[in-house]
């Protein structure tokens, strides 16, 4: 089951799948976010193109207050899709093993 | 294995489970499971978003392959659309000229092994197939 909220420090905990079918419950959260963001993907185990364009979608409303998305303790499957898409050009990234 | 899906994003789970058993009966390599899971959920939302005219289930059949998957996705009463000519994505466009369109196709074409398109009697049929790399 998807899950996203709040953990310590404001760090937002992502869960479990991010498709197509929980890219609107990810949006709607993401959309809450003002300021810096770190994303922890420690426990994400897959993400789909809905996804991508979610984190985008928000990276981008968020740089342009000079913010943006932090995405930490990523799995090497999901970094290979961040990097085969250009994301690792656009986000700071650290890998799960850093 | 083969089972029949309606047009709507809530059959992913139910897609998922389908990929789970498969894999688990057939023995198919786990670490192939992430490329086969996107392909198949790219595939299938591309269906359901843009053939809107046909209200008839999608049919998935998954099948071993040497050392891998042949999964194919077959569309019902539908106009044809060629996945796999779809256009390229600047993935080294600067953040203010990227858009999330276009980058589920982008991934299936560059992550999957082979890619194959049919359209017949409006029916669209695409085949993809994964291996394990040795």
């Amino acid at each position: 089951m998807f899950e996203i909220e709040f953990g310590d420090d404001d760090t937002v905990m992502v869960e479990c799948r991010l498709d197509a079918a929980q890219a609107v419950k990810a949006q709607t959260f993401l959309d809450q976010v003002a300021g810096a963001c770190v994303l922890d993907l420690g426990k994400l185990e897959y993400v789909s193109s809905a996804g991508l364009g979610v984190l985008l979608k928000t990276h981008k409303r968020l740089m342009g207050s000079g913010r943006g998305l932090k995405l930490i303790n990523v799995n090497h499957h999901i970094h290979d899709i961040f990097r085969y898409s250009g994301f690792d050009k656009l986000f700071v990234i650290v890998p799960a093993n850093e | 294995m083969k089972q029949k899906f309606k047009r709507s994003f809530d059959e992913l789970q139910n897609i998922v489970t389908m990929t789970e058993t498969v894999f688990r009966e057939e023995g198919i390599q786990p670490e192939l499971r992430h490329v086969v899971d996107l392909a198949t959920e790219e595939l299938f939302v591309n269906m359901v978003t843009y053939n809107t005219e046909s209200h008839e289930d999608i049919l998935i059949r998954m099948d071993p392959h040497e050392h891998g998957i042949e999964v194919n996705l077959t569309d019902y009463n539908v106009e044809r659309f060629d996945p796999t000519a779809a256009s390229t994505v600047d993935v080294d466009a600067p953040l203010s000229e990227r858009t999330p369109g276009g980058l589920g196709l982008y991934l299936v074409l560059k992550m999957v092994d082979s890619i194959h398109y049919e359209y017949r009697n409006r029916q669209s049929s695409i085949t993809f197939i994964v291996d394990r790399k040795e």
